[in-house]
């Protein structure tokens, strides 16, 4: 497979005998360069699991992930993942601008006033100008994202695997944060891997949606959101293309729901 | 006009609060409850107080007592940060550790001194080895407590941008722990300053904790009271001391905690 990321046949689960629980099963996927892909499934099918393998924090039991052609051991340079529970992933002890230059702690080329310059470019790009001096507990849980994703993007990162990233804020910034990221997907050339739960935010964010199956999880359905780009808050989400998708994603998801529940 | 009264309550609420504990104390002297032998006046308790502070011996103990546990309180620190630090990397030195720390913990400072004396002398290896021996564990448990608690998502954070286990240690799992290692630190300044008065009361040769065992039994008792002044500013200093640093290494903590609030 060719593609900056991919999953090869990925299996992984936890203890050994009876109590092995099997997480992600023969699980294959290619991500191209430049794509936006959403991965949705049921409720505890093992989403965060995968995106903990794909960027090297956790080793998968069988098969492989590759970034950029090379197998992934550990979290490679040009990969970034932007985790749900901000607060906890940006370092207290440290100003926003500080935070974003640990994330470039591996960037290379760049002396310590390049590298605070391009901070400062960045955590402007995400809204953020004038908070630079702050710390993340003394701005709101939205600009705190905002802070995490800046911190990704400045680690000369390719790729951001998205792990929930607008799961903990309100729906109005929610909706702000997704064209934000879709604006700086586009800017800073990213590629994009989105886990939600959210399946309109899914379908509104992608270029293709992954729909993972029951655990232990493998990629049951691909499904290529047929929408013109940039996306609109309003007209997107009333575009046939968009319910279509909608529709298909949600029905999936209620009949491996209910088949769970039968079983 | 009662608004007028609470604010000037509040203004000068420290010495209000001065003046009612020695306002007691003077009452209780005045009604004759305990035999005056024993418990002077304030007014006989400053003068005995204020004729100390020019006695250069007096001053020379007090500064002698204050440098033990500060030396004492360093060490530590430095040795209870350490040895969490040890405990963190290997779960087998973590388990001995407990148990040393298990059993070595209960016993008061008062009962390693005799032995302490015989080995090491009267010097400063004497105090130093004591108040390190049993102001070591605050710092130890807090800090294997702090280092245990660092969060998943932290560490994957800095395992994400490239950091090895070594380097997560230093960059985030100490910065972390800082905070509540703080909180043993401070703990440790209170028995450090037991454990010093206790020692020189039991090593018998110099420092305030020697000197108030000799003007007691000579009944110089405002003296006595007044050296128990001395021991109290003792205190308050090295609580500043330790604050001061606090301060400068987890600022960021305590403008979070105030801010929380």
């Amino acid at each position: 497979m060719t593609g900056i990321l991919t999953a090869s046949d990925v299996g992984k689960s936890y203890g050994s005998g009876d109590t092995r629980m099997a997480i992600i099963d023969g699980l294959n996927l290619s991500i191209a360069k430049g794509e936006f892909v959403s991965l949705v499934g049921p409720s505890g099918c093992g989403k965060t699991t995968l995106l903990m393998c794909l960027s090297g924090l956790l080793s998968p039991n069988l098969g492989k992930v590759g970034f950029k052609g090379q197998v992934v051991t550990a979290p490679p340079i040009g990969l970034s993942v932007v985790f749900q529970d901000y607060s906890r992933s940006l370092l207290p002890w440290k100003t926003n601008l500080d935070n974003v230059l640990f994330g470039m702690r591996r960037v290379t080329g760049m002396d310590a006033a390049q590298k605070k310059a391009r901070a400062l470019e960045i955590l402007e790009a995400v809204g953020l100008p004038g908070f630079a001096g702050h710390y993340p507990w003394q701005v709101s849980g939205g600009m705190q994202q905002r802070v995490a994703i800046a911190r990704g993007i400045a680690s000369q990162s390719e790729l951001l695997l998205l792990d929930e990233p607008l799961a903990a804020v309100d729906a109005q910034t929610r909706a702000d944060m997704q064209d934000l990221l879709l604006d700086l997907a586009k800017r800073f050339d990213q590629t994009c891997v989105l886990v939600t739960h959210d399946v309109e935010e899914a379908v509104y964010m992608a270029d293709r949606v992954l729909v993972l199956g029951p655990r232990p999880t493998r990629v049951v359905r691909e499904i290529v959101v047929d929408l013109p780009k940039p996306r609109d808050q309003i007209s997107t989400r009333e575009a046939p293309a968009f319910l279509h998708a909608r529709h298909e994603v949600m029905e999936l998801i209620r009949s491996m729901r209910q088949g769970k529940a039968l079983s | 006009m009662i608004p007028g009264i609470a604010v000037l309550a509040e203004k000068f609420r420290v010495p209000i609060c001065i003046a009612l504990v020695l306002g007691v104390w003077q009452i209780v002297f005045v009604l004759g409850v305990v035999n005056e032998k024993y418990f002077p006046s304030i007014p006989t308790i400053a003068v005995a107080f204020g004729q100390m502070l020019t006695d250069g011996s007096v001053i020379a103990a007090w500064a002698t007592t204050f440098l033990r546990a500060l030396i004492g309180l360093i060490g530590a620190a430095l040795l209870g940060v350490a040895l969490a630090i040890v405990s963190d990397l290997s779960p087998i030195l973590s388990r001995g550790i407990r148990y040393v720390s298990d059993v070595l913990q209960p016993i008061p400072p008062a009962a390693f001194v005799p032995m302490a004396v015989f080995m090491l002398g009267l010097g400063s290896k004497l105090y130093a080895f004591v108040i390190i021996l049993v102001t070591v564990w605050p710092p130890y448990l807090n800090g294997v407590a702090a280092l245990a608690g660092v969060g998943p998502v932290q560490l994957n954070t800095g395992r994400m941008f490239g950091l090895t286990n070594w380097g997560l240690l230093w960059r985030v799992k100490l910065p972390a722990a800082l905070p509540e290692i703080f909180t043993g630190i401070r703990y440790a300044a209170t028995i450090s300053l037991i454990a010093v008065i206790v020692s020189e009361m039991l090593a018998g040769r110099d420092g305030i904790g020697f000197m108030i065992f000799k003007k007691a039994f000579a009944m110089r008792t405002p003296e006595v009271f007044g050296l128990m002044f001395l021991v109290a500013i003792n205190g308050v200093l090295l609580n500043g001391l330790v604050n001061l640093l606090r301060r400068g290494l987890t600022g960021w903590h305590m403008r979070m905690m105030e801010r929380s609030e």
